[in-house]
């Protein structure tokens, strides 16, 4: 098995602080707040109403699932920066999600009687749905492992690549906020009714958010000039602790973030950037916080590091993709976007986070962690394209 | 990149544990019935109080396997251990209680007279007390399965879901070839899990998708290093393998390529196997052969 790196040519999204890319970034660094009173669906009856909700897509399509609509949104954009160049059949999709059609199944059973509905509840059939209308004729695979699902098909599409089973792989993720997630957070409580917080004394618990965001890969030597950045390692791996809270002790995310960084031939002392998951919720935030001291020793001190969940809220499928994009992004325009609703520093996180404001740096190889239900957690290593 | 090899598979179906359970004829055997149900294995221990069946199954199922292997828990334990999970279908039961539970509050909520007035009656109501309860909803993911697995058996390494039918068991199984290959562990577990009975009437709604009997399944490889070599490629045709385990097991979805693997090892099969797997129009092979 090679590792070689696997460059990422181009990317697209939709989320709720902005409906491209280049929207997604401006309202990244200039704080945008994409949280708001969810409108799409009744929550009169739940604690918490709010979410990172998109309210208008550019072209919505009747027939095609909520989550197909947002996959297509974000190919659209993609598509519009770089073009599938390559034989249908060689051309696979891997697509990470928490959810899947979950919303059609609830349609399904709340009356609706049509086979269509019924088959659209597989949580497989959004990744489908895109495959066919990119005309994608290789490997269709959905990853699930909850919330770091978007890291992980990242790392799967890499090893399509490196085992030549495929020449482009369109991945990321997805998901969408509807009553049944709502619902579920709802009632674990974990759903915060002040702000999202990442990593401050205060932080009470997540939003969560819905959003679609998809990468183009190439092997390396297949790419040419043009490409966002690279991805030089990944892994993923279990904390075998819990079914719904990560180890305290993190082992898993460790594990993860060791093997990628080994897989990178990077060391600590080689990164200079830090996406974290930071879902401001106690356990989380404290855990990862005190993962990233371990691996990343004294250079911790002088690393940045940032969670841009107060901004969209909790994306799920979505969230590592996109906190992918933002690495790349960051090495791009040089510049690293504030970790919003940070304020208040807690002692049991000291990481040198980037807040008020963003920070003129420009990273060029970036560490991104996620952690999910199940024990899930996923790591990447990124080298952005400074030129 | 190390080879790989199959050295064991553990099956439980609703026919019964192990390859020699299964019936010479599924439909035959089914006379008739479109969903052959597996039983909620009896596991003790408080931490399974609230465990679904389909996580039992999944516990069960790698079980089953370290039986087969004459393994002892402690030798999958840790960080040398990958789990590689996938099903189609096997977070569909969680799913549909906790839609069906949250219906049936909303009802008692929205203002029906009386719980046993509103959709569904009383029975629906309590059964929503516990499906649409804070401790239920973890169990609607995908990966509550091989968390439930992670836990029970202390695995530790690297960790894939992978949601379709067989052709993502292919796939699962290629990873897994990786995963070994490249040395980031010594083992790696694929375990599938299916279940339907719980949403039988939506499964028969998509007919075309599914021949029946559906076949509630687990079933669990291990694949350590080896003298093979994996090839993963599409396949254009069913493999001999693939039609076997229909024939014999039914519609089992992603455990169909395990059950496979399980029959061609009963059959006295060292290898190589040629193994595919199809879902929804996509049919992906894998194919051991010696260096």
């Amino acid at each position: 098995m090679n590792t070689e790196p696997v460059a990422i040519i181009a990317a697209g999204a939709v989320t709720p602080i902005g409906a491209d890319l280049d929207a997604f970034w401006t309202g990244l660094v200039t704080g945008t707040d994409g949280v708001s009173r969810i409108e799409r669906f009744p929550v009169g009856d739940l604690r918490v109403g709010l979410g990172g909700e998109i309210k208008k897509l550019k072209r919505e399509r009747r027939g095609d699932c909520r989550a197909s609509q947002l996959l297509f949104a974000a190919a659209d954009d993609l598509r519009a920066r770089a073009s599938l160049g390559a034989p249908p059949a060689r051309v696979a999709v891997v697509l990470g999600t928490a959810l899947g059609g979950v919303e059609e199944g609830e349609k399904a059973l709340a009356g609706d009687p049509s086979a269509r509905r019924a088959a659209a509840a597989l949580y497989d059939g959004p990744a489908r749905a895109l495959a066919l209308r990119l005309g994608a004729r290789g490997p269709v695979m959905t990853v699930s492992t909850a919330c770091a699902s978007g890291a992980t098909a990242l790392g799967v599409a890499a090893d399509l690549l490196r085992s030549d089973a495929a020449d482009l792989v369109v991945a990321g993720g997805y998901d969408i906020l509807c009553r049944f997630v709502m619902r579920g957070f709802d009632a674990l409580r974990s759903l915060t009714r002040d702000r999202v917080r990442p990593f401050d004394r205060r932080r009470s618990g997540l939003l969560l958010g819905e959003g679609a965001a998809l990468v183009l890969l190439a092997r390396d030597r297949d790419a040419g000039e043009r490409r966002l950045g690279r991805l030089l390692g990944h892994a993923s791996a279990s904390d075998g602790a819990h079914v719904a809270a990560p180890d305290p002790e993190g082992r898993g995310l460790e594990w993860a973030i060791r093997a990628a960084l080994a897989e990178a031939e990077v060391g600590a002392a080689d990164i200079d950037f830090v996406s974290a998951h930071g879902t401001a919720t106690p356990l989380n935030d404290r855990v990862e916080a005190a993962v990233l001291r371990r691996v990343l020793g004294a250079c911790a001190e002088r690393i940045p590091v940032n969670a841009i969940k107060g901004a969209l809220g909790h994306t799920m499928g979505a969230a590592a993709t996109l906190e992918a994009i933002m690495c790349l992004l960051a090495s791009r325009e040089g510049v690293v976007p504030h970790t919003v609703g940070l304020e208040e520093h807690d002692p049991e996180c000291e990481l040198d986070f980037v807040v008020t404001a963003p920070r003129a740096v420009r990273p060029r190889v970036s560490l991104s962690t996620s952690l999910g239900f199940g024990g899930c957690n996923a790591a990447l290593v990124l080298e952005g394209d400074a030129r | 990149m190390t080879g790989t090899e199959v050295a064991a598979v553990g099956v439980v179906t609703g026919w019964g544990e192990g390859a020699a359970a299964l019936p010479s004829d599924a439909v035959r055997a089914a006379a008739g019935r479109r969903v052959i149900a597996a039983a909620r294995p009896p596991l003790v221990g408080e931490r399974f109080r609230r465990a679904t069946r389909e996580c039992l199954l999944g516990v069960a199922a790698v079980e089953a396997l370290l039986r087969e292997a004459n393994l002892e828990r402690e030798e999958i334990r840790g960080c040398e251990t990958a789990l590689v999970y996938v099903t189609a279908a096997g977070y569909g039961a969680a799913n549909h209680g906790f839609i069906v539970a949250g219906a049936a509050r909303r009802d008692v909520g929205a203002g029906a007279a009386r719980p046993e007035d509103s959709v569904g009656g009383l029975r629906k109501a309590r059964a929503g007390a516990v499906a649409s309860s804070t401790l239920h909803f973890p169990y609607t993911a995908p990966s509550a399965v091989p968390a439930e697995v992670a836990i029970e058996f202390g695995l530790t390494g690297p960790y894939v879901i992978l949601l379709g039918g067989a052709a993502a068991t292919i796939d699962g199984l290629w990873q897994a070839t990786l995963q070994v290959g490249r040395g980031r562990c010594r083992r790696a577990l694929v375990l599938a899990v299916e279940t339907f009975s719980e949403c039988e009437e939506l499964w028969a709604r998509g007919r075309w998708l599914l021949r029946p009997p559906l076949v509630e399944s687990a079933a669990c490889a291990l694949l350590i290093p080896g003298p093979s070599r994996a090839t993963y490629a599409p396949a254009p045709t069913e493999s001999p393998l693939e039609a076997l385990a229909r024939a014999r097991a039914g519609e089992t979805l992603a455990c169909a390529p395990l059950i496979a693997l399980a029959l061609a090892r009963a059959g006295g099969g060292a290898g190589p196997f040629r193994l595919t797997g199809q879902w929804r129009g996509r049919r992906a092979g894998l194919t051991w052969e010696a260096h």
